[in-house]
C-alpha cells in the first residue's frame, strides 16, 4: 500500500530540552495508527511537527513521500485534516455557517456540509449558535469540520475526550467508514479502551521516545505473563501456567469436574503502558 | 500569484456576519461619524479639521477594527486553522482586510459629506485615501498578530492611534522641540501635505513626496506583517 508517513530518528528540542529524543515509525496507508502516551511525552508536539506546525531539529520526516516543507502547500493543505487540542471556532456563528465557511475554502460541494453533520450526528442541531453549545458539542462540530474535505490523512488529538459514550460510539462508528473509504488516521488518546477498539497498531510513547511499537495484540501477546487463571466452582480462583508443570493440575479439576472459567492473563494495553514506561496514562 | 476569489469572498462574508453581530467593535465605526458631525457644527473650515476626523478614521476604524478581527481569531484559535486550510497567505490577509476595507471606505465618505471637506483634486485625494486605507489596515493587521488577546489588541492600538491622529498637530512645536520633525514623515502629516498641496498651484512633483513616502510605509509594514504571520503559523520557540 505504500506509506504515509515516515519518521526516522526525529529529534526536537525546545530550548535546552529535548521534547523529542529518538522517534522512529512509519504509518502505512488506510491504517488507524494509535499515538499514545502520558501529558507532556510528546504526542502533540509530533503532531505538530507532522503537519508543518513546527520544524524538527534533527531527523528526517516524510509524508506522503514528500519532505514536510511539501506540508506548506495548498496541495498538501487539501490532503489533511488536523483536529488539535487548540482548533477553534467562531462562537458567533451558527454550525453551519462555521462548516460553510470551510466547504468554501476547500472548495467542497454544499452537501458536503450536511454528510459531515450528520457524521457527528448534529445536521439537527445545525442553526445553533457555537456561543450555546456543550464542550461536547463543540467537540463534535470540530470533528465534523475537520472530516468535511474527507482528507487522505486525519491527525485526531485526543477527538473524544469530551464526549459521553453513545457519541463516543457514533464517532468510532464514523471513523472506521470514513477509514474503509481510504483515509488514514493518526489518533493520540488517553483512552486505552478507544485505541483497544479503533488501532490497527500501537505506539507508545514516553519522555520523547517510543518505548513500544506493535498492533493491540502483539503487544498483548508481548507482555502477556504465560498464565492463565482458572475460577472453580467452589469460588476457588487459581493462577497456573500455561506450560507442561501445571498441567496434571488442570486435567484434576477437570477430572473432577471443578472448571467454572479459564481466561488467559493478557495485560491490557494501559497495563502495558506501565510496564513499559514506569508511568501511569494521566 | 494565485488568488482565489470564492475564498477571499468566504473569509469576507464570515467576518460580515461576526462584526454585525459583535456590538462592541461594530459600535466603534460611529466614533468617527460623531466627531465628524461635531467639527461639521463648529464651523471651522480648515484642512486641519477635516482631517483630524479623516484620520481620526483611519485609526479608529481601519486599524483599531482590523486589529479587533485579526486578535479574535488568534485568541480562540480560528486563524491556525486558516492557516493550516488550502487558503494562502495572500488569500487570508487580504480576505481578512476586506471587510475593513470596505467598512473604511464607507465611514471615511460619511465623514467628508458630513465635515464638508472638498478636496484641491478628488482623484488624487481618492487615491491617497485608498493608499492611506491599505496602510492603516496593514498596521491594524500587524498589531492583531501582535496582540494576544481582543483586550490587548484595544491598548496596542493607542499609540497609533496618538501617534497618527494626533500626532501631526505636534509639528507646531517642531521649533521648540526640534525631535518633532519626524512627526513629518507619517503618513497622516503626508496626507495633509497633500491635502494643502492640492489647495494651491500643485505641480506633479509636490506629489511624489507624499505617495513616495504613504508607499514606503505601507511596504514596511507589509513586509513585517509577512514575517510576523509566518512566525504566527509556526510554535518554533
Amino acid at each position: 500500500m505504500g506509506e504515509v508517513i515516515k519518521v526516522n530518528h526525529l529529534q526536537k528540542k525546545f530550548k535546552s530540552e529535548y521534547a523529542l529524543q529518538d522517534v522512529s515509525f512509519e504509518i502505512e496507508k488506510g491504517e488507524i495508527f494509535g499515538f499514545l502516551g502520558p501529558s507532556g511525552s510528546g504526542k502533540t508536539t509530533t503532531i505538530k511537527i507532522l503537519t508543518g506546525q513546527l520544524s524538527p531539529t534533527n531527523g528526517d520526516v516524510k509524508v506522503f513521500k514528500q519532505d514536510i516543507s511539501f506540508l506548506k502547500s495548498p496541495e498538501a493543505r487539501q490532503r489533511l485534516g488536523i483536529l488539535s487540542d487548540n482548533s477553534g471556532l467562531y462562537d458567533r456563528l451558527t454550525i453551519e455557517e462555521n462548516l460553510d465557511l470551510y466547504r468554501k475554502i476547500y472548495n467542497l460541494k454544499e452537501n458536503s456540509v450536511k454528510k459531515s453533520l450528520e457524521f457527528v450526528n448534529l445536521y439537527s442541531d445545525r442553526k445553533k449558535h457555537i456561543n450555546k453549545l456543550s464542550k461536547g458539542m463543540r467537540q463534535r462540530v470540530l470533528l465534523a469540520r475537520t472530516i468535511l474535505h474527507q482528507p487522505d490523512l486525519l491527525f485526531l488529538d485526543e477527538p473524544t475526550s469530551a464526549l459521553d459514550p453513545v457519541n463516543k460510539f457514533h464517532i468510532y462508528e464514523g471513523l472506521r467508514r470514513l477509514n474503509a473509504e481510504g483515509t488514514t488516521v493518526f489518533l493520540t488518546t488517553h483512552d486505552m479502551a478507544e485505541a483497544d477498539t479503533l488501532c490497527n497498531r500501537i505506539a507508545f510513547l514516553n519522555n520523547g521516545k517510543i518505548c513500544a511499537i506493535g498492533t493491540p495484540k502483539e503487544l498483548k501477546k508481548q507482555y502477556a505473563d504465560d498464565t492463565l487463571t482458572v475460577e472453580l466452582k467452589n469460588g476457588q480462583q487459581e493462577t497456573i501456567s500455561k506450560g507442561a508443570t501445571d498441567a496434571n493440575k488442570m486435567f484434576d479439576w477437570m477430572q473432577k469436574n471443578l472448571v467454572e472459567r479459564v481466561s488467559t492473563n493478557e495485560p491490557s494495553l494501559g497495563e502495558i503502558f506501565v510496564q513499559v514506561t514506569g508511568r501511569k496514562l494521566v | 500569484m494565485n488568488l482565489s476569489m470564492k475564498r477571499m469572498q468566504a473569509i469576507l462574508v464570515k467576518d460580515y456576519k461576526e462584526f454585525s453581530r459583535n456590538l462592541a467593535v461594530s459600535s466603534t465605526i460611529l466614533v468617527p461619524l460623531v466627531i465628524a458631525l461635531f467639527y461639521s457644527r463648529m464651523g471651522i473650515d480648515t484642512i486641519q479639521v477635516h482631517f483630524m476626523a479623516i484620520n481620526m478614521t483611519f485609526s479608529l476604524v481601519a486599524t483599531y477594527i482590523q486589529c479587533c478581527l485579526i486578535a479574535e481569531e488568534k485568541e480562540k484559535n480560528t486563524l491556525r486553522n486558516l492557516m493550516l486550510s488550502p487558503a494562502t497567505i495572500p488569500e487570508i490577509l487580504i480576505g481578512k482586510s476586506m471587510l475593513t476595507f470596505i467598512i473604511t471606505i464607507l465611514i471615511l465618505t460619511g465623514s467628508i459629506l458630513l465635515t464638508g471637506y472638498n478636496p484641491g483634486n478628488t482623484l488624487i485625494m481618492i487615491i491617497a485615501f485608498l493608499l492611506s486605507s491599505i496602510f492603516y489596515i496593514t498596521i491594524g493587521t500587524l498589531l492583531g498578530l501582535i496582540a494576544k488577546t481582543v483586550m490587548e489588541s484595544s491598548v496596542i492600538v493607542m499609540p497609533v492611534f496618538f501617534l497618527f491622529s494626533i500626532g501631526p498637530f505636534a509639528s507646531a512645536f517642531v521649533e521648540k522641540y526640534p525631535v518633532l520633525k519626524v512627526i513629518e514623515w507619517l503618513p497622516s502629516t503626508q496626507l495633509i501635505n497633500l491635502a494643502e498641496s492640492l489647495e494651491n498651484n500643485f505641480k506633479v512633483g509636490d506629489l511624489v513626496q507624499p505617495f513616495g513616502l504613504i508607499s514606503l510605509w505601507i511596504i514596511i509594514v507589509m513586509i513585517l506583517t509577512v514575517i510576523v504571520y509566518n512566525k504566527r503559523m509556526k510554535d518554533d520557540i
